[in-house]
C-alpha cells in the first residue's frame, strides 16, 4: 500500500526533517508511527498526503510514485486517503452532519446517498444523535470522533491519523484507538502517528519509531490480542 | 467456486475495493457538477446578503467605476445623433463678387435657386450680412467706424444631395456661375465635431479599459478578503480532495454577483443621470436649431453593460482565488 524508498525531506535546504526512510506497509495493515515531537512524524504523514514532496527518494502509494502526480491529479489522489487531524479541522460554521458530508459533497455524491453514508459514519462513531449540533457544542472527544467520521465517510483505502488522541484523557484515547481497529478489521489500511507509548504498547500492532528524522526501529508486535 | 461461476461473478460485479475505485458515470458527475453550481450560486448570494451594507458599497463602487465610461459612450452616441442630423442641413455659401449690386444679387439668387441640384437658396445682402456680423461679434462700435461695408452679399444654398462628394461637385458648378466670387462649404465645423467625436470615442475606450480594470481590482480585493476569512475552510477542503475548481467556485459566484450588482447600479445611475440632464440638453440643442433625443442604452446596451460587469466580477474573483491557490501549492 505504502512504500518509502530512501525518502528524505529537507526544509529550506538545511534542516533535515527526514533522512533515508525505508519501510513498506501492506494493504489492510495497521501500524503506529511514534517518536518525540519534532522527530518527523508529521512530515512523514504530510508526504503521504502529498502536502509536501520528498527532497530525495521515492514514495509509492498504491503502486504509484506520488511525486509524479500532476497538480490536477492530487485532489483525486487525496480522496483515496482519510485523514484524522490532531486538531480535527472541523468547520465551525456548519453542523456535524455538514462537516461529515464535506468529502462526499466534494466528490459529488448524490445527496440522498450521501446522507445515508453520513449517518452510517456518524452511527459508527456513536454521534448519530448529534448530527444537527455545531462542532462548538461538542466535547473535544466528540469533536475528534466527528473528525474520524469525516475521514471514513467515503470509505478510503488508507486512513491516516496525526496524534488523534493528543488532547484526550486515557479512556477517550482508548475509545478512539478501538475505532481505528474496527476500521482496520474491515480492510482499511491504518497508519496512526502518536507519542502515547503506553497506549500503543497495549494495542500490540506494528510500531515505527522515528528519532531526529531517522527510522530507528520497526517492530512487529504479535497481534495476539486482536481478533 | 468453479472457474465459470467466478467468471460470471466478475462480469456481473466488477471488483470492489471500497469507494476508491468508485468512478461515478459521466451523467452523474455532470449532475453533481450542476448541483454544486446551483448550490454555490445561492450560497454566495446568501453570503452577500448577510452583509447587505458592505455588499452594497462594493457594488456601488463598481457601479461608479463603470458609470464614467458608459456615460461618456452614451454622450458620444448622442453627439453623433446630433451631428448626423446637422449634416443633413449642410449648406454652401456662395459669396458674390463685390461689384454685384442688390438687384443683380436677387436675380442671381433666383438663378441659383433654379439649379437642378439645389433645394433652396436664401440671399443675404451685404447690409444683412453686416448686421448679423455685428450682432454675432458685438463689435458695433468698431464696425461703425468703417466707411464702406466690406462684406459681399452672399447666397446660402441647401443642396438636394447632402453627401460630401455631391456637395463638393455642386460647389464646382456654382463657382462657374457668373457673378459668384467664391463658394464655401460650411462643413468645417462638422468635420471638427466628428474628429472631436473620434477623440471622445478613444477616450471612452481608454476609460472603459482603465475603469474596467479598476472594477476588477475592487472585486479582486473584496474577494481576496473573503478568501482570507475562509482560509481554514479552503485548507480543509483541499486536504480532503477538493479540486481547484471546487474551491474557486463559490468565490467566482460572489465575484459575478458583485459584478452584476455593480452593473445594475451603473445602469440605474445612468438612467437617473440621463433623466436629470435631458431638460438642459434639450434647451441647449434647440438653441442650435437641432433636435435632441436623450440617448438610452436600450436593450442591447443594457444587456452588454450587465454582461460585461458580471464578467469583470467573475474575473476579479478568479484572479483573487488563483493567487491564493498558487501560494498553497505543495513544495
Amino acid at each position: 500500500m505504502i512504500a518509502f524508498e530512501h525518502v528524505g525531506k529537507r526544509y529550506g535546504g538545511r534542516f533535515e526533517a527526514l533522512a533515508d526512510i525505508n519501510f513498506g506497509v501492506a494493504r489492510g495493515e495497521m501500524l503506529f508511527l511514534t517518536g518525540h515531537s519534532g522527530a518527523g512524524k508529521s512530515s512523514l504523514l504530510r508526504l503521504i498526503m502529498r502536502l509536501e514532496r520528498p527532497s530525495r527518494g521515492r514514495l509509492l502509494v498504491a503502486g504509484h510514485d506520488i511525486d509524479r502526480l500532476h497538480d490536477s491529479q492530487i485532489p483525486f489522489y487525496r480522496r483515496q486517503i482519510g485523514v484524522v487531524f490532531q486538531d480535527h479541522q472541523l468547520l465551525f460554521d456548519r453542523d456535524i452532519f455538514a462537516n461529515v458530508a464535506l468529502p462526499l459533497e466534494i466528490q459529488g455524491v448524490e445527496p440522498r446517498e450521501g446522507a445515508r453514508r453520513v449517518r452510517a459514519a456518524l452511527d459508527k462513531v456513536g454521534l448519530l444523535h448529534r448530527e444537527r449540533a455545531l462542532p462548538i457544542e461538542l466535547s473535544s472527544g466528540e469533536q475528534q470522533r466527528v473528525g474520524i467520521a469525516r475521514a471514513v465517510v467515503n470509505k478510503p483505502a488508507l486512513l491516516l491519523a496525526d496524534e488523534p488522541t493528543g488532547n484526550l484523557d486515557p479512556q477517550l484515547s482508548a475509545d478512539i484507538m478501538r475505532l481505528f481497529e474496527e476500521f482496520n478489521r474491515i480492510g482499511t489500511t491504518v497508519l496512526v502517528a502518536s507519542h502515547d507509548l503506553a497506549l500503543i504498547a497495549r494495542l500490540r500492532h506494528r510500531v515505527l519509531r522515528l528519532r531526529e528524522g531517522r527510522l530507528i526501529s520497526d517492530e512487529r508486535i504479535d497481534q495476539g490480542g486482536v481478533a | 467456486m468453479s472457474a465459470a461461476s467466478r467468471d460470471r461473478d466478475s462480469r456481473q460485479a466488477p471488483p470492489r475495493r471500497g469507494a476508491r475505485n468508485h468512478r461515478p458515470g459521466f451523467d452523474s458527475r455532470r449532475r453533481a457538477w450542476a448541483r454544486h453550481h446551483r448550490h454555490m450560486a445561492s450560497d454566495s448570494a446568501r453570503r452577500l446578503l448577510r452583509q447587505p451594507l458592505g455588499s452594497l458599497m462594493t457594488m456601488l463602487a463598481i457601479g461608479i467605476a463603470l458609470l464614467l465610461p458608459a456615460g461618456l459612450w452614451l454622450a458620444l452616441d448622442g453627439a453623433r445623433g446630433v451631428g448626423s442630423r446637422l449634416e443633413e442641413s449642410a449648406t454652401l455659401t456662395a459669396y458674390l463678387a463685390p461689384a454685384v449690386g442688390e438687384r443683380e444679387a436677387m436675380q442671381l439668387a433666383d438663378t441659383l435657386r433654379s439649379h437642378p441640384e439645389v433645394d433652396g437658396a436664401r440671399l443675404i445682402t451685404a447690409a444683412e450680412g453686416m448686421a448679423e456680423f455685428q450682432q454675432a461679434l458685438g463689435l458695433d462700435d468698431a464696425l461703425a467706424e468703417l466707411d464702406d461695408n466690406p462684406l459681399p452679399a452672399s447666397v446660402v444654398i441647401s443642396p438636394l444631395d447632402t453627401s460630401p462628394a455631391a456637395v463638393d461637385d455642386l460647389r464646382g458648378q456654382l463657382e462657374s456661375v457668373e457673378g459668384v466670387d467664391e463658394v464655401r462649404i460650411d462643413l468645417a465645423w462638422l468635420e471638427r465635431l466628428s474628429s472631436l467625436a473620434a477623440f471622445g470615442q478613444r477616450l471612452a475606450l481608454a476609460l472603459a479599459v482603465l475603469f474596467g480594470f479598476g472594477a476588477l481590482l475592487i472585486v479582486g480585493n473584496t474577494i481576496r478578503l473573503a478568501v482570507e476569512s475562509r482560509r481554514r475552510e479552503i485548507e480543509v477542503v483541499t486536504l480532503i480532495g477538493a479540486t481547484h475548481a471546487f474551491v474557486r467556485r463559490p468565490f467566482l459566484y460572489s465575484g459575478a454577483w458583485y459584478g452584476l450588482g455593480g452593473g445594475l447600479s451603473a445602469w440605474l445611475l445612468l438612467s437617473l443621470g440621463g433623466r436629470w440632464l435631458t431638460a438642459p440638453l434639450q434647451t441647449l440643442a434647440e438653441s442650435y436649431g437641432a433636435q435632441f433625443v436623450m440617448p438610452g442604452l436600450g436593450w442591447q446596451g443594457s444587456a452588454m453593460l450587465l454582461a460585461s460587469s458580471t464578467l469583470l466580477g467573475w474575473l476579479g474573483g478568479w484572479v483573487a482565488v488563483h493567487r491564493h491557490l498558487a501560494e498553497t501549492r505543495p513544495r
